[in-house]
């Protein structure tokens, strides 16, 4: 791991990132947009998750749970005491993480299965708990509305969908034109869609570059450590227990963000919203980003995106049955969790990464 | 610096997976979304897989039978009706981003029947139908706030709300059982929450109220149901839940030889769902029931008959059930809508139709619609009817005895509703 | 009569939850896997069984049968997916978790394919026996014939297990193998086949969990149908409440549940049904974290 060796902390790299975004936001499908903000809520919730299981080596099937925390934090906070929306955010990570710190006593004790299973009942359990409290709005839930200032009606024109290549060359097209001239030819108008993005894709971009700096900390390297071998980092004095928890702590609050964000993108906070299927899937995208690999939380948040609109493709062209039809994306998911698990148990990145290391140390031994 | 390169080399990659995904719009001229000379296009979002799916996953079936019928008897004014459906799997987050797909990609006109209260609410939040001017016709619930047309202008609500049904059913328990030790199961969340309101309006004691969590209903369960109800004494026992926890419940108590005075809702008392799942007709015998609609076994009716026949053609072995029906409805009464809006329709011109003339549309339901310039809500009321011999639900003495109501404290009145013939041949005219 | 009822109740849903529990348990004994799939494969072997009653016309043929269809399948799994996953995923960061993902994963095509083969809607298994409850003094119990029925099977699968476990030379070898593998291999015990069976075994007890969990509700049953999510969370903490190792522990594990849930359902709140058993789990593994029968060595597996 020569990374953690290196003290910079790619301020820069989140920054241009970020202005990207921002560009891109203002060219692009209102759809897509609003699947942006999907993408970014899934980065955020799937690096919880990575750090927690690839870097502290807890398993959690409840982090949809801890999302729900958050989000009902969040939603409550703003309907109750009108908070700013901020106040809202910063509440909603709080609140997880007291819940994970809780939940990571617990987990302190357990290990493996018994943790998948506690997990598992807690996020099967706590969802309920939403019709037990007046307060929290039973089924149907309470509105969550983060702005923005109330916008010209947006109107949709019919349209034709441009081709891949199309997009990119029409995009590029603008962007030279909004460099040259510094004005912004044919962006898109304000939506709400759009605010939201900024918020999720700020959000995400900060939430990654801490997640990643934490890794690279003295903490993520005791992780490590304890993940590989307990015994031997105990006795390099590290407390494994304390350590476990603190990494529960921090990757629930993470997954409370990701939870305010998600109410955010629906503008409202159910119990439904947050399904056992969720805590699945951000397993799910964990394990195709790679369990260890921090930057392929965006490969895992688009496959999981993408996947649906993937099998609507497939089953049309296959001309399937309907019960084919509608069961094709679970299909898909699920079979691409065992095979990725199989063959790819690390993750694309980390796969390439070391198929390159293996091919560089051959042939430094062949010119020896 | 080599680190620095592989990470710049993923952030391209990010991005430029977020741009092959982008699709610019190009504005092309067309006289409505949706509507073209020949097809008009609309949306569907529900639940078709997942726990929550069972029944419901029978509406778009039962939706597009009528449609295909309708198209090949000439559609509306030529023009063919396209009905896309998505499934949500009753998740709030999914039927968000399943109705940006039907609205953004699909360009759909209208959406018609979304399910589910906490999922249409999302919708109504994030995705905004009403800015955006898309009417939504017909919202599968019976959640009352739907129908404030302040707060939801472009959504009408068809199903009474489970607060009228509440009221009528008191009223029905002050008028013929009165004094009686009365028991109520009710499902722990919203719906069981709008029926205890409306229970409290008509004025019910409860000896005894046994919720469930929406989910939990089994035979197993149903067994620890009976036994509070019998710890009680209770006379009466309305049933307020859902069709499975209905069959529970019944299959139960004939297990358990426990049989009250049953009074069941609308939403869990069709006797096809009921003996579907097995429980014997004999167990129904002589319970009360309330519906909006004729019993689903009833083929004197002609609506019921017309609809079964179509259905029985489209979808072959199916059973023609409470959802079949109310999801042929809701596709019989947007036809009738889309004709009204005119020979091109818009969504402007759609909302006006029902506005103007949604009180009178031809449907199947026994009860008065209460569209007006200034309301959007459905149905009013329901008819109360008793189970018989062979568990089929039927007016009492023959004739039917229609109660309505509204959502707040207006009171419960027998009304003189003369539901319209069904137009010639089943199409709109 | 109601706290009597209400005791019933618990253990006629405890029982199915044991069986359940002993299919975790078999597992882990014999791979030290957690098999989350488990639902999925009792769901599977209720849908052979279905196909069995309805081409044989026999509940007490059709349960052998999937019993048999259950194991088959079971067994397939461990020889290719567990083998490959041992094979590829078994060191690195991926390791611990690799079988939590690759059961859930299992769990999610299992139940997508069955939905494409047999549809989403409900499909019906009939009682073979009476499920009318025994009536004492005019009063009519909540328990009945098929009940008892249940609780029988219940306790001779776990004695023919114990047995088969503590009484002949492949029992030896099933426990080496969970034990002592390297010791076992030396001793000339084919682990991995002594694997394969501990899968198989715990596919036939899954299958009989489906087909009287289908059976005891109202016979109706479909790849959505809630009981068989249920049959997974309470079978599995059942097993860690028996502490996941002990036969006897996932019986006894799975009929305090059960009746804990009825009390809880009964007494507090009948709303309670998928909070109880995330409590009770917690309140077991923090007063008794080795289980109600399990090896003091905790639960660091």
């Amino acid at each position: 791991m020569h990374k953690s060796k290196k003290q910079s902390t790619h301020l820069p790299l989140f920054i241009l990132v970020g202005v990207v975004l921002f560009i891109l936001s203002n060219f692009i499908e209102e759809l897509r947009v609003s699947q942006g903000t999907t993408i970014a809520v899934y980065v955020i919730a799937i690096s919880s998750i990575i750090l927690l299981t690839g870097y502290s080596g807890q398993v959690s099937l409840g982090h949809g749970a801890l999302m729900a925390i958050g989000a009902y934090a969040a939603a409550v906070l703003r309907l109750e005491f009108n908070l700013p929306i901020i106040l809202c955010f910063v509440a909603a990570v709080l609140a997880a993480a007291i819940g994970g710190l809780l939940l990571g006593m617990a987990a302190a004790r357990l290990s493996g299965p018994y943790l998948a299973g506690t997990t598992l009942a807690l996020a099967i359990g706590l969802p309920s708990l939403a019709n037990q409290f007046p307060i929290l709005g039973g089924e149907q839930g309470r509105e969550f509305k983060v702005g923005p200032p109330d916008f010209e009606p947006e109107v949709v024109a019919a349209a034709e969908p441009l081709t891949f290549f199309g997009n990119v060359l029409s995009i590029l097209d603008k962007l030279q034109t909004t460099l040259a001239t510094g004005a912004w030819p044919g962006a898109s108008p304000m939506s709400t869609y759009k605010w939201w993005f900024w918020i999720a894709a700020l959000a995400a971009l900060i939430s990654m570059w801490t997640v990643r700096n934490i890794l690279n900390s003295a903490y993520g390297r005791s992780w490590r450590a304890g993940r590989g071998n307990e015994v031997a980092a105990q006795l390099a004095g590290i407390n494994t227990a304390r350590s476990k928890v603190l990494a529960f702590t921090i990757s629930a609050g993470i997954a409370g963000l990701a939870g305010a964000l998600l109410a955010m993108s629906i503008g409202t906070v159910s119990p439904s919203a947050f399904p056992l299927a969720l805590s699945f899937s951000l397993l799910t995208g964990a394990v195709l980003a790679g369990i260890t690999t921090l930057g392929g939380v965006i490969i895992g948040s688009v496959i999981l995106v993408a996947i649906p609109e993937i099998a609507d493709v497939v089953a049309h062209r296959l001309g399937s049955s309907e019960s084919v039809t509608t069961n094709l994306p679970g299909l898909i998911v699920s079979g691409l969790l065992i095979l990725t698990v199989l063959f790819v148990p690390n993750g694309p990145v980390e796969q390439h990464r070391a198929r390159k290391a293996k091919h560089e140390a051959a042939h430094s031994s062949t010119k020896k | 610096m080599k680190a620095l390169q592989r990470r710049t080399l993923l952030a391209a990659t990010a991005v430029l997976a977020t741009v092959g995904l982008a699709a610019t719009a190009i504005p092309a001229q067309a006289a409505e979304v949706g509507v073209t000379a020949t097809q008009i296009k609309l949306g569907m979002t529900l639940p078709l897989t997942g726990t929550a799916s069972l029944g419901y996953n029978k509406i778009p079936g039962a939706a597009k039978a009528y449609f295909d019928y309708l198209n090949a008897n000439g559609g509306i004014n030529g023009r063919k009706i396209n009905l896309v459906v998505k499934d949500d799997r009753y998740v709030p987050t999914e039927a968000v981003s399943k109705t940006n797909e039907l609205i953004l990609k699909d360009k759909v006109m209208a959406l018609l029947a979304p399910l589910g209260t906490a999922n249409v609410k999302a919708v109504a939040s994030s995705v905004n139908p009403a800015r955006r001017g898309v009417p939504v016709l017909f919202v599968n619930t019976g959640f009352s706030g739907f129908a404030d047309t302040k707060k939801y202008p472009t959504t009408y609500t068809v199903l009474p709300s489970y607060i009228m049904e509440a009221k009528i059913m008191g009223q029905y328990i002050k008028e013929k059982f009165a004094g009686k030790k009365i028991g109520l199961l009710y499902q722990d969340d919203d719906f069981g929450t709008d029926a205890l309101a409306g229970f409290k309006t008509a004025g019910v004691n409860f000896a005894v109220r046994v919720p469930y969590a929406s989910g939990s209903q089994s035979a197993a369960a149903a067994a620890g149901w009976i036994t509070k109800f019998k710890a009680a004494e209770a006379d009466v026992v309305i049933l307020f839940g859902v069709s499975s926890a209905t069959s529970a419940m019944l299959g139960t108590a004939a297990q358990l030889g426990y049989k009250p005075q049953w009074m069941l809702g609308s939403v869990g008392g069709d006797a096809t769902t009921i003996k579907l799942t097995g429980v014997p007709a004999g167990v129904l015998r002589g319970a009360i029931g309330f519906s909006p609609v004729p019993a689903t076994t009833d083929m004197n009716d002609e609506y019921v008959k017309f609809f079964s026949d179509i259905y029985a053609k489209a979808v072959p072995g199916s059973a023609f059930d409470l959802n079949v029906l109310l999801g042929m409805n809701s596709a019989f009464m947007a036809a009738q809508a889309l004709k009204a809006a005119g020979p091109n329709p818009t969504r402007k011109s759609l909302m006006a139709a029902i506005d103007s003339k949604g009180a009178t549309f031809a449907n199947s339901a026994l009860v008065p619609l209460g569209y007006s310039k200034t309301s959007h809500v459905g149905l009013t009321g329901y008819w109360v009817g008793e189970y018989s011999v062979t568990g089929d639900l039927s007016p009492i003495g023959g004739t039917y005895v229609t109660y309505t109501t509204d959502s707040g404290s207006g009171a419960v009145v027998k009304s003189t509703y003369k539901r319209p013939a069904m137009p010639a041949k089943g199409l709109p005219n | 009569m109601q706290l009597l009822n209400t005791l019933l109740i618990g253990i006629t849903a405890g029982s199915i939850y044991s069986l359940m529990a002993i299919a975790f348990v078999l597992v882990w004994r014999s791979t030290r896997v957690v098999n989350f799939a488990q639902a999925g494969m009792a769901l599977l072997s209720t849908y052979f069984g279905y196909e069995a009653v309805s081409r044989l016309g026999s509940f007490w043929i059709a349960l052998p049968v999937a019993m048999i269809g259950g194991a088959i399948f079971a067994a397939l799994v461990e020889l290719i997916l567990m083998r490959l996953l041992v094979k590829h995923a078994s060191s690195g960061p991926i390791a611990g978790v690799a079988p939590i993902i690759a059961t859930l994963g299992l769990l999610g095509v299992i139940k997508s394919v069955v939905t494409m083969i047999w549809g989403g809607q409900d499909l019906r298994i009939v009682a073979p026996i009476s499920n009318n409850g025994f009536t004492i003094n005019g009063e009519t119990l909540v328990f009945s014939p098929l009940k008892l029925l249940v609780l029988v099977v219940v306790m001779v699968l776990l004695i023919m297990l114990s047995i088969l476990f503590q009484k002949t030379n492949l029992g030896l070898a099933l426990r080496a193998s969970a034990h002592a593998p390297e010791i076992a291999r030396l001793s000339g015990v084919r682990v991995d086949a002594v694997r394969t069976l501990g899968w198989a075994l715990a596919g036939a007890a899954g299958a009989v969990a489906g087909l009287f969990q289908t059976v005891n509700g109202n016979g109706n049953f479909s790849p959505d149908s809630i009981e068989f999510s249920l049959l997974l969370v309470s079978g599995f903490i059942a097993a860690v409440i028996g502490g996941l190792d002990s036969l006897l522990g996932a019986v006894l594990g799975g009929l305090f549940l059960g009746i804990s849930i009825s009390f809880v359902l009964m007494y507090v709140s009948s709303g309670l049904f998928f909070i109880a058993p995330f409590v009770i789990l917690l309140i077991v593994l923090f007063v008794r974290p080795q289980g109600i029968i399990g090896v003091k060595a905790g639960r660091r597996a």
